[in-house]
């Protein structure tokens, strides 16, 4: 029943085959990269079939001279020494130096001659040649131990392919995990569903429109992703929309997985209920585990702004130790702390059984985002077989729904919140007034410094303009000389 | 308890007022990082430069998570696809062409 949310691979088709701006250049990398990868294949293939023959030619030293004919036989000239038959031709051509010296190092001279085919010999008559020839037979013998294991092919003797092989067996385990792990989420998300968000079920009692679709027919869960799920439902009093978003564990990707088992992480659920603007009074309160109080109260900005850590009062029954409450006064968190609540959940019996998955809950009619009147709240996931563990908490999402739409608040408390909201809507205010007020002199500077350059340049012009003139009027005051072709 | 409310009280739900779903619209700005392609990226350039048959690898294996981990098409698409082809290149220039100086064999 889970849908997602387009075709998956239709949209990357659809974007890679119509470019546009942005993605043009890309493209045009991609082909750079392609025809560089080209120019080197093609490269590395000629410098490995050069480098096969190479010992060969420093080997052939020793050996008789027939076997140059074959070497002959290939275009390279850098590298492939002239045969015998050529170079006495050469010898003969070019005078007695080289014929003293030539015949019997030939075949060792072999690398020199190729330097100096492209060279003019008559210019260089006279030039000991045995000498370079020498120098680079002496630098060829050291080079050829060196030129043979210079394979360009892969396997030298005795290597290891431990690189390969760990790194193939690894995307291996990571296509099957993806595999069995997106299943796995899926079977998490859609046990979720079977239990709260099919027939009979709470969601279903509670609201008229279930899924994102339109339709009667259509999927409960979006998802967003191989470890992301959302169930949407509308359709009550008091609120117009409920959001569940599930987050997972990244089971698909082995990387995480590994991370999760030295970081641990859980599957969690959050509820977003979006209230009605005339159903929610002042209500600030979040509860949640001790330590995320406090942190929730620093960074939070409606906590921070309107709210406190309220210390237990000591004439009632309240939340387990493990709890702390934040509330914008301590009258509304009595009241919306019930005992029917304590007694389901958050008391000391209770809190055993039921409440350990509980991580926080903020009502807030000041919430910083596009939607002021939310409640929130975050249980942890249970796996697929204990989702029934999940029940009370999620029946505290419509209770708390009708309680808090039902709601108000006693007039001594609506005093007091009510300067508060007041307070930090003028401060709001000021702070509109100032960015606008900044802005408006940044436009004027703008503007001025494009004035003054307009000015400038049309000085300039006007002076351009005037010269040009003058130009005009000098060539017209001198006399014309007529010139007359000659003959 | 509130299947108790709700069944004494009227019936909570008003089809009235049902409203469909609509996403929310992220800008491309705020999207969160893509730490995965980003690595890959990094380590095919460096597999390309030095010649090293590790990062090219690991630049693989980076992306191959990247793509695992895609859920916005069209802004990752992008990049994992350019940090697959220098990975690639890589892998190629590798195998297929002159060894680096100084390994030996």
């Amino acid at each position: 029943m889970a849908k997602q949310t387009s075709p998956l691979w239709l949209r990357p088709i659809t974007t890679i085959l119509t470019p546009r701006g942005e993605s043009l250049w890309y493209f045009l990398a991609i082909l750079s990269i392609l025809s560089v990868l080209g120019q080197e294949i093609t490269r590395c293939s000629g410098l490995g079939a050069a480098a096969d023959f190479e010992g060969f030619g420093d080997e052939g030293e020793e050996e008789e001279p027939s076997d140059s004919p074959q070497i002959s036989d290939l275009s390279f000239r850098s590298l492939v020494p002239p045969p015998p038959v050529t170079q006495s031709d050469f010898e003969t051509h070019h005078g007695p130096p080289h014929t003293a010296k030539s015949p019997p190092s030939s075949p060792s001279s072999d690398p020199s001659p190729k330097a100096f085919d492209y060279w003019d010999e008559d210019e260089f008559e006279g030039l000991p040649i045995t000498e370079p020839s020498e120098t680079l037979q002496e630098t060829s013998t050291p080079s050829s131990p060196a030129d043979e294991p210079k394979p360009a092919t892969p396997p030298p003797k005795g290597s290891s392919y431990t690189i390969e092989i760990v790194c193939i067996s690894f995307l291996t385990c990571f296509g099957i995990n993806y595999f069995t792990g997106k299943r796995e989420n899926e079977n998490i998300a859609l046990a979720w569903a079977a239990k709260f968000a099919t027939k009979d079920s709470i969601f279903e009692k509670n609201f008229s429109l279930l899924g994102t679709g339109d339709g009667t027919d259509t999927p409960l869960l979006l998802k967003e992703g191989p470890n992301v799920f959302k169930f949407y439902a509308s359709g009550r009093r008091y609120c117009h929309g409920l959001l569940a978003t599930m987050e997972l564990q990244s089971r698909h990707d082995l990387i995480s997985r590994i991370y999760n088992l030295i970081v641990p992480c859980k599957d969690e659920i959050n509820f977003e209920v979006y209230m009605n603007d005339d159903a929610m009074d002042h209500v600030v309160l979040a509860l949640a585990k001790k330590k995320a109080a406090k942190m929730m109260q620093k960074e939070v900005r409606d906590l921070q702004r309107f709210a406190n850590l309220v210390s237990p009062p000591s004439n009632r029954k309240w939340v387990v130790e493990e709890f702390a409450v934040i509330s914008e006064s301590r009258e509304v968190a009595g009241d919306l702390i019930s005992e029917t609540i304590l007694d389901q959940v958050f008391g000391d019996k209770a809190f055993e059984k039921f409440g350990k998955g509980f991580n926080y809950m903020h009502f807030s009619d000041q919430h910083s985002g596009p939607y002021k009147k939310m409640l929130l709240f975050k249980f942890a996931l249970p796996d697929a077989k204990h989702m029934a563990d999940m029940t009370r908490l999620v029946a505290l999402v419509p209770y708390y729904i009708d309680l808090i739409g039902r709601y108000k608040v006693s007039s001594q408390v609506r005093s007091k919140t009510e300067a508060a909201r007041a307070k930090v809507a003028q401060e709001i205010y000021k702070e509109h007034l100032n960015a606008r007020q900044e802005a408006l002199q940044k436009r004027k500077a703008d503007k001025k410094k494009m004035e003054e350059a307009e000015a400038k340049l049309s000085a300039e012009a006007l002076r351009k303009k005037e010269a040009k003139e003058k130009a005009r009027q000098m060539k017209k005051a001198m006399p014309k000389v007529k010139m007359t072709r000659g003959h | 308890m509130s299947h108790n409310n709700s069944s004494s009280a009227s019936d909570p739900r008003q089809p009235s007022t049902a409203k469909p779903y609509v996403p929310s619209s992220v800008a491309p700005q705020d999207l969160p990082i893509n730490y995965p392609g980003f690595i890959a990226m990094i380590f095919g350039v460096a597999g390309v430069l030095f010649k090293y048959k590790l990062c090219s690898w690991l630049a693989i294996i980076f992306c191959a998570q990247s793509l695992a981990n895609m859920q916005n098409f069209e802004n990752d698409l992008k990049q994992v696809s350019m940090a697959m082809m220098f990975a690639i290149m890589g892998l190629v220039s590798n195998y297929f062409g002159p060894p680096r100086p100084g390994t030996k064999s």
